[in-house]
C-alpha cells in the first residue's frame, strides 16, 4: 500500500515535471500575451505606442457605429459562410462516407489537395478569376448573361465566395467522419417500414451526424470570424471586416493600440459566448444519444 | 433505385465542389505562362517569368527564411509534443485538466488574435521583432498540434508490455527506447510533418511578428500581391504548389514506410 502511494507520488511529480516546458511555454507565450492585450485596452493611445494611464476611452470608442457596424458584417458573413459550408459540404461528405473503401482514401485526396497550396495564393487566385476582364465576366458576357463587365472583386460576396473556398473541407472532414460512423442499416429498415429517403434521412442520418455538424460549425466559423487576409486581397474596403480593422489599428498609422485591445478583447469574448453554446449543445446531443440507445 | 434523387444529387454537388476548389488554382498555374503584364489577358506562352524569379534575391532569401523557421519549428514543437505527449499519459496527473485546456484553447482561437497578442506581448519587453520572434510565434501555434497528435498515438498504448518488460529486467531508458518510442514514432513523424507544414503556409501570424526585415515567402507574396508586382507571382506560387504537392507525396511515402 505504502508503496503503491510512493510510486504514485513520483508518478504525479514526473508528470509534472515532463509538463512544465510546455505548459511554461503556453503560460509565457500564449496566456500572457492575452493579458496584455487587456491590459493596453485600459490604457491611453499614446505617440509610439501606449500611454499607461488608466481609462476607459478605447471602450467608449469601441463602442460607436463604424465599429459595431463591422462586427456585425463579420459575424454576418462568418454565419453566412457556415451556413454554405454545411449545405454545400453535407452532400459531399456523405457521397465519400458510402463510397466504396476502395475510393474514399482517393476522394478525400481530391477534396485535400487544393489545401496543400499556400493560404495567401489560395485567396489571390481568385483575384484572376473574378477579376473584371477575368474569366467569370467573360463566361458571364459569353453567355450573354450580362453586357458589360459586373464588379465581382472587391465585394462582400466575393469575401464569402472565398471564405466558403477557403474553409470548405474544414466542414466536409469532420461531417464525414461523423457520417462514416452511422449503421446504415438502420436506413435501409427506415425506408422498408415505409419511410421515404427525406424523412429517413430528417430522422436517422441528421440526427447521427450532429456532432460532426457540431465540430464543422466551430472549425468554419471561428477562423471566419477572425478573417483578415480574405477581406483585404478581396474584399470592399469600405466596409472593413473585424479582423482588417484590429489591424489596421495595429500596424497602420495613426495606430491606436488600445482600440485594437479592446477590439480584440470583445472578439474573444464572443469566440468564448460561442463556444459555450456549443459545449451545451454538444452535451446535450450526448445525452440525447444515449436516451436513444436505451430505448 | 428509391434514392436516385438522393444519389444524383450528392453525386452533382460533389462535381461542382470539386471544380469550385479546382478552377482557381487551375487558371493560376496557366496564367503563370502568360506573356503578359496584366494578370487576366492572355497574350501567349513564356517562362520568362519563372526565370526572373530565381533572379529575384528577395524571393531566395524569403524561400531560406521560410525553410529555416519550418525545420526548427518542427523540431521544438516536435520534441515538446513528445514530452508533454508522457505527462498527460498519467490520468491521475493533478494538473491534466488545467494542462489539456491550455493545449486546447490555442486551437479554437482564430490565427489573428495569437499574431496580435504576441506582438504586443513583443513589444511590452521591447523585443525587437525578427526571426526569433516568427519562430516563437510558430512554435507557439504548432505546439498544441504536435501534443495532440502525438498524444493520441499513445491513447491505445498497452502498459502491459512495460510491466512485461520492467519484469524481464529493463531499465527505464531501455522501456522508453525499445517499447515506447517506436510505438509513438508514427505519431511522431505525423506531428512533425503536421508542424512543418502549418508553419510553411502560415501568413497571419508571421505578419505581425516578423518586423521589417525578415520575410518568409506568404508575408513577401502578399507584399508583392499589395506592390502590384503581380506576373513574378503566378510563376512563384506554381512552384509553392508544385512544392507543398512535392512534399505531401513524401511525406505519405514517409508515413506508409513507417506505419
Amino acid at each position: 500500500m505504502n508503496n503503491e502511494l510512493r510510486a504514485q507520488r513520483k508518478k504525479e511529480i514526473s508528470s509534472w515535471i515532463l509538463s512544465l516546458p510546455a505548459l511554461i511555454w503556453l503560460l509565457v507565450f500564449f496566456l500572457i500575451p492575452y493579458f496584455i492585450i487587456l491590459l493596453y485596452s485600459f490604457f491611453e493611445s499614446g505617440i509610439y505606442d501606449v500611454e499607461p494611464i488608466l481609462t476607459l476611452s478605447a471602450y467608449k470608442e469601441v463602442l460607436t457605429k463604424p465599429y459595431i457596424s463591422s462586427f456585425y458584417l463579420s459575424i454576418k458573413l462568418a454565419f453566412y459562410t457556415t451556413v454554405i459550408c454545411l449545405i454545400a459540404g453535407y452532400p459531399v461528405a456523405y457521397v465519400i462516407a458510402r463510397a466504396s473503401e476502395k475510393y474514399k482514401n482517393l476522394l478525400i485526396i481530391l477534396i485535400v489537395i487544393p489545401f496543400w497550396t499556400n493560404f495567401v495564393i489560395r485567396i489571390f487566385s481568385w483575384r484572376i478569376f473574378l477579376a473584371p476582364d477575368g474569366l467569370l465576366n467573360t463566361m458571364l458576357i459569353g453567355l450573354n448573361f450580362i453586357n458589360d463587365p459586373i464588379r465581382l472583386l472587391r465585394t462582400d460576396f466575393a469575401v464569402l465566395l472565398v471564405m466558403v473556398y477557403v474553409y470548405l473541407p474544414y466542414m466536409i472532414l469532420p461531417l464525414y467522419s461523423a457520417i462514416e460512423k452511422i449503421d446504415f442499416s438502420l436506413l435501409d429498415a427506415a425506408m422498408d417500414l415505409g419511410a421515404n429517403p427525406i424523412k429517413a434521412f430528417l430522422k436517422i442520418t441528421l440526427p447521427l451526424s450532429k456532432q460532426g455538424i457540431l465540430a464543422g460549425t466551430i472549425l468554419v466559423f471561428i477562423p471566419a470570424l477572425g478573417a483578415y487576409i480574405i477581406p483585404q486581397l478581396v474584399g470592399n474596403q469600405n466596409s472593413l471586416l473585424i479582423g482588417q480593422v484590429i489591424t489596421y489599428k495595429i500596424k497602420n498609422i495613426p495606430r491606436n493600440w488600445p482600440v485594437a485591445s479592446a477590439l480584440s478583447f470583445f472578439l474573444v469574448l464572443l469566440i468564448g459566448v460561442f463556444l459555450l453554446v456549443f459545449y451545451y449543445l454538444n452535451k446535450r446531443v450526448k445525452q440525447k444519444g444515449i436516451i436513444i440507445d436505451e430505448e | 433505385m428509391k434514392n436516385k434523387f438522393g444519389k444524383f444529387t450528392g453525386l452533382t454537388t460533389f462535381t461542382l465542389v470539386l471544380v469550385f476548389l479546382y478552377i482557381p488554382i487551375l487558371l493560376l498555374i496557366i496564367y503563370s505562362f502568360n506573356n503578359s503584364r496584366i494578370i487576366s489577358t492572355w497574350r501567349g506562352f513564356t517562362f520568362k517569368y519563372y526565370i526572373e524569379l530565381f533572379q529575384n534575391r528577395e524571393i531566395l532569401l524569403a524561400f531560406r527564411n521560410t525553410m529555416i523557421i519550418g525545420c526548427l519549428t518542427t523540431i521544438i514543437s516536435t520534441l515538446l509534443g513528445i514530452v508533454s505527449a508522457l505527462a498527460l499519459e498519467n490520468k491521475r496527473f493533478k494538473g491534466i485538466k488545467f494542462f489539456s485546456g491550455l493545449i486546447f484553447l490555442p486551437l479554437v482561437m482564430p490565427d489573428i488574435l495569437l499574431g496580435i497578442s504576441l506582438a504586443l506581448f513583443f513589444s511590452f519587453l521591447k523585443i525587437e521583432m525578427g526571426m526569433l520572434t516568427v519562430l516563437i510565434a510558430h512554435i507557439s501555434f504548432c505546439l498544441s498540434y504536435t501534443i495532440i497528435v502525438i498524444q493520441s498515438r499513445l491513447e491505445g498504448f498497452d502498459y502491459s508490455l512495460e510491466e512485461a518488460a520492467m519484469d524481464l529486467g529493463a531499465n527505464k531508458w531501455q522501456i522508453f527506447y525499445k517499447i515506447k518510442f517506436p510505438l509513438m514514432l508514427p505519431g511522431i513523424v505525423a506531428a512533425a510533418l503536421l508542424s512543418f507544414t502549418l508553419s510553411i503556409d502560415d501568413f497571419v501570424i508571421t505578419f505581425f511578428t516578423s518586423g521589417r526585415g525578415f520575410n518568409t515567402l506568404p508575408v513577401y507574396v502578399e507584399g508583392a500581391i499589395r506592390r502590384g508586382t503581380i506576373t513574378t507571382i503566378n510563376a512563384l506560387s506554381t512552384l509553392m504548389i508544385v512544392f507543398t504537392i512535392f512534399l505531401a507525396v513524401v511525406s505519405r511515402r514517409i508515413r506508409k514506410y513507417i506505419l
